[in-house]
């Protein structure tokens, strides 16, 4: 029965009050451990179409008669547009609509004598006065991009250039915030610092990176009849329904959402986004399909970033290393909009430390909007906490791993409440033979190479949570479609559905199909952010399984005589205890062309219980003290994330939360000029991703115990993990390596070599000189 | 047949880019594919020969063949020839992005007063650019001559600072093509580079040493508006970083000891 509750709703990190109707799950968990299909590696089930090129991404929708949209931009940081002349832009050849701010579009159309189907019209998304260089300003539609492109260059736009605020610090100190600063105390943090045998300060920075999926934010819109469709690369269909529906003041079942194949978003496309609404207006505007994708250039510049941070830490602890006392000025230099991330987070959640205060400040500046960047906050956050203890370790001469131990938290202690499970412990136990290569990796050290171990710890959410619905079909052929319009973001989640269908069904992998994508086609499904996808969506298609097993047990008990209770599916069959055999096909035959549909829904949270993954992850890096070259040459991983649907898919997102850190960790960062605040570094040339040769070896682990308080799966989400304690973890290994602090990502040459100077200063001081 | 609108095509991994930028502007594209020599020689090696093909030329002397080989990835190198790599135009992000830069004919270099981290240690007064070529530097080491349509030159000529009068680093009339590099056999020879990562990534800085029997020639990649050649290791002293630059005289002191050692001065 359905059951209204009012439930604390977590993504990424934040946390919202809201009513939710769940339905109760009322099925035990499977054992742990691996079961037929669930909890052995599968490949892909999508592998082959990716591969010949047959799965349709957003990028790969042609819609007959469709526009291509060119969108102009701002090259300031902070401007006004005192005059905009689309007239010459509007006479191109190809342009069939021109879209301009809506405080413009009536001036401007009054100056225009031209066709009225050809506009200026009126667009809420595009600003008069941009807030940061790369909003968007005016947008051109045209029969080809090369048409749009050419007639925006013809737009004139007369700015008036204003003075735009591009540092954090200045900005706190001027008091140019997004919301109120985030304050947290727990316990006396001047008492515990007073307690503490040894108390170590230290100022972290992390830098702007961006995320650069392969497929750029685009959409195709078209109308058909009174019904917007919407092909979108996104990490939230049913977001994308509302937002658009709410923008055009139009029922949300006449918004069409579909998003088949999606080449990554990372956080950055949890929103309809600008691109959209440019793309439905347009359509409205032209009554032709409409395309919005954004260049490389303009989504390096306009589509959220990992914003930079700036923290001031403090630890205090006794000499045998319990903390008495931790502290965080956490500023997010957040951008023009966005949102503040949970950057304190770690240093909350994950030592059991009595004295805690911190504070996040959310910086208001004239640079892009920041967006959630896979664990967006933690990774900031836990590189200057696990830089930090490592800082304290070294200085009390503390195993660091030891140190970490004798900080477990063994409840939240922000709110007392017990965690759900937590095996960081056991992820410890088996960092362990990682870590014990510390000598071995260390004496390999050969001039001017540096060889050394580092690890850091992992905490983050995961647990995902209600409402999420599932459907499955099972039909005369004996096969089971699953049925949901969620969205595989590339992570693998059709596979790892298609698992959990074909265990409860007793079915091999290849008799179930996965249906998503598409909102027209399928009940709810809740955002594919927050590592929430798996634990939100596979306990509704396992309970939507189960409904469908439980129907066909009921119809072969009848036509077979037999009682329900000896019945069971097996290997595509209903199998009886006293040997009775009888095919799927054979008993969903008997409905004809008739199915079966088993429906199902994603259960309550375990109330009062704080529902969080844990890890440890180990580096072992080579340092070039001369050149400051890092070589990152291998990364232990292991996660406690419950149970593991699919080893193989998990593993592969492990590999890429570690390589997507690599870069964070040494080589990526989107630099500004500032003078406007435009990106410089736009193109994939001039912004270093990590390539195939800077992958170190990768050691991955899981514990893989079920969350017993978890749904009726046990598993929780794995997406955003693997990102978070790497960079903490690479930048341990090079101080094992060189005795070197590096406190600002990226370690790029100049950082490296900075930190191997400034300890070359500090071997050099005279003896009591720190003391002075 | 080039010049007045009319640009020479070989590889295009450069020119395809900044034709879609609209920094080169061409009415015509000429196909230099059957037009270039592209074999290696008898220390000859054509301007149309591919990165990829040098890479692994035996004949080819080791600071070009390394140079070759770290430079950009497997299908760039596939792609971009030789000639064409000696006049790729730098990756300044301002330049790259039409700011009115200096190099564009402004009055100023955005760079030297912004975001200069990959930029200039040397010759870097009017114009902070860097350049990019790793084979221009291996080349001027190994004391190699281009034979252009016009005449023959020493691989150091072909470039110049930018001045008031003419910003263009590459001393060819719009007409002149490389059609060929005559490249001498040093002694030892070798092309350390320092990079973002460890793949496809332009030099920070890139050293070429090579030995020949009366001395030892030096030239550095991504330190100076034009391939720079050095007369010996204290030339680094006369460097004149920019603040976000310092490091980079770092690197080039490691790396061009490095590569005195190696090739055995």
């Amino acid at each position: 029965m359905a059951r209204l509750i009012k439930t604390e709703k977590e993504v990424e990190g934040r946390y919202t009050e809201q009513w939710v109707v769940v339905e109760e799950d009322v099925l035990d968990q499977w054992p742990a451990g691996a079961r037929r299909v669930v909890g052995r590696p599968a490949t892909r089930v999508d592998g082959l179409q990716r591969a010949r090129g047959e799965a349709r991404y957003t990028a790969d929708v042609q819609l007959p008669g469709m526009l291509h949209t060119a969108v102009l931009r701002s090259p300031h940081g902070r401007a006004r547009v005192k005059r905009l002349d689309v007239g010459r832009a509007m006479q191109a050849p190809g342009v069939r609509g021109v879209l301009t701010p809506r405080e413009l579009a009536a001036r401007d159309a009054a100056d225009w004598p031209g066709e009225p189907s050809v506009g200026p019209h009126a667009s809420e998304v595009l600003t008069c006065e941009p807030g940061y260089a790369g909003a968007p300003v005016a947008a051109v539609g045209a029969e080809t991009f090369g048409q749009a492109l050419a007639a925006l260059s013809l737009v004139r736009v007369d700015w008036e250039i204003l003075e735009p605020l591009l540092d954090g610090d200045q900005a706190v100190r001027r008091g140019s915030l997004l919301g109120e600063p985030r304050r947290y105390e727990r316990g006396d943090l001047d008492r515990g610092l007073a307690e503490a045998d040894l108390v170590v300060e230290a100022k972290y920075r992390t830098q702007v990176v961006l995320h650069n999926a392969l497929e750029t934010h685009q959409s195709v819109c078209r109308w058909e009849g009174d019904t917007l469709e919407v092909y979108t690369s996104t990490q939230w269909i049913w977001g994308v329904r509302r937002e658009v529906a709410e923008a055009l003041g139009i029922p949300a079942d006449r918004v069409r959402v579909v998003c088949e194949y999606m080449g990554g978003g990372f956080g950055a496309k949890n929103d309809a986004g600008d691109h959209t609404f440019i793309a439905a207006e347009l359509a409205r505007r032209t009554g032709r399909p409409v395309r919005c994708a954004l260049t490389r250039r303009d989504e390096n510049r306009a589509t959220g970033n990992r914003n930079a941070t700036i923290q001031r830490l403090v630890a205090g602890a006794r000499s045998d290393g319990t903390l008495t006392a931790l502290g965080g000025e956490f500023v997010n230099a957040v951008g023009y909009d966005g949102f503040s991330p949970f950057t304190s987070g770690p240093m909350q959640l994950l030592y059991g430390c009595p004295n805690v205060r911190t504070v996040d400040y959310g910086a208001q500046l004239n640079t892009p909007p920041n967006a959630a960047f896979r664990a967006p906050g933690f990774v900031e956050g836990t590189f200057g906490l696990e830089c930090l203890l490592d800082e304290l370790a070294a200085r009390l001469d503390v195993d660091p791993l030891e140190l970490r131990r004798r900080n477990h938290a063994d409840h939240d202690a922000s709110d007392e409440r017990p965690f759900s499970s937590k095996r960081l412990m056991e992820c410890y136990r088996r960092a362990e033979t990682h870590w014990a290569r510390r000598a071995e990796v260390r004496a390999r050290s050969e001039a001017p190479w540096r060889r050394g171990v580092g690890l850091a710890s992992q905490v983050w959410y995961g647990g995902g949570g209600p409402p999420s619905y599932a459907w499955v079909r099972v039909g005369p052929d004996g096969r089971a479609a699953v049925i949901t319009a969620m969205q595989d973001i590339g992570t693998g989640s059709r596979t790892a559905m298609a698992q959990i269908a074909a265990e409860e069904l007793g079915l091999p992998l290849d008799r179930v199909d996965v249906a998503l994508g598409d909102s027209a086609r399928g009940p709810y499904a809740s955002i594919s952010a927050g590592s929430s996808t798996i634990p939100s969506m596979g306990p509704a298609v396992r309970s939507a399984a189960a409904d469908a097993a439980r129907q066909i047990v009921e119809i072969a008990a009848q036509r077979y005589d037999r009682e329900e209770r000896v019945l069971s599916l097996r290997d595509g069959h209903v199998v009886s205890t006293d040997g009775g055999s009888w095919p799927l096909e054979e008993i969903a035959g008997l409905l004809g062309d008739g199915q079966i549909l088993g429906k199902g829904a994603r259960g309550p949270n375990p109330a009062g219980m704080r529902v969080l993954t844990f890890g440890v992850q180990v580096a072992e890096v080579a340092v070039d003290v001369e050149t400051g070259e890092v070589r990152v040459e291998r990364l232990a991983a292991i996660h406690d994330v419950g149970r593991v649907i699919n080893p193989l898919g998990a593993r592969s997102q492990v590999e890429g939360g570690i390589i997507q850190a690599l870069g964070h960790t040494l080589s990526e960062q989107r630099l500004l000029d500032p003078l406007t605040g435009d990106v410089l570094t736009q193109t994939l040339d001039a912004y270093k991703l990590p390539t195939i040769a800077d992958v170190p070896e990768i050691v991955v682990e899981f514990v893989d115990q079920p969350d017993t308080h978890l749904t009726n799966l046990g598993a929780k989400g794995l997406g955003e993990p693997p990102i978070v304690p790497t960079a903490a973890a690479i930048a341990n290994a090079i101080r094992n390596a060189t005795g070197a602090d590096v406190r600002s990502l990226p370690v790029s040459r100049e950082e490296m070599l900075r930190a191997l100077r400034e300890t070359r200063g500090r071997a050099e001081e005279p003896v009591g000189a720190s003391t002075a | 047949m080039l010049g007045n609108g009319s640009v020479g095509l070989a590889g295009g991994t450069d020119l395809v880019p900044l034709l879609r930028d609209g920094i080169v502007r061409a009415d015509t594209l000429v196909d230099l594919s059957r037009g270039v020599p592209r074999g290696v020689a008898d220390g000859r090696i054509g301007a149309g020969a591919t990165l990829a093909e040098l890479e692994v030329d035996p004949q080819v002397p080791d600071a070009l063949r390394e140079a070759c080989r770290l430079a950009a990835s497997p299908q760039l190198r596939a792609m971009g020839t030789i000639g064409g790599n000696l006049r790729q135009a730098t990756r300044c992000w301002y330049w790259r992005l039409k700011y009115p830069c200096y190099l564009h004919g402004g009055d100023r270099c955005h760079a030297r007063e912004g975001e200069h981290r990959e930029h200039a240690i040397f010759g870097n007064e009017r114009c902070a650019s860097a350049h990019p070529s790793d084979v221009a530097a291996a080349l001027i080491a190994l004391r190699s001559r281009a034979r252009t349509t016009r005449r023959e030159l020493a691989v150091e000529e072909l470039y110049r600072l930018p001045t008031d009068d003419d910003r263009d680093v590459v001393a060819l009339a719009a007409d002149e093509l490389i059609v060929e590099l005559e490249v001498p056999t040093p002694r030892a020879s070798v092309y350390l580079k320092a990079m973002d990562r460890q793949r496809w990534a332009f030099p920070l800085v890139g050293v070429a040493a090579a030995r020949f029997e009366d001395g030892v020639s030096l030239a550095l990649a991504g330190v100076a508006p034009i391939p720079w050649p050095l007369a010996g290791a204290a030339d680094l002293e006369a460097a004149t970083p920019l603040p976000g630059t310092a490091y980079k005289v770092e690197i080039a002191r490691a790396l061009v000891a490095r590569a005195l050692a190696a090739v055995g001065a």
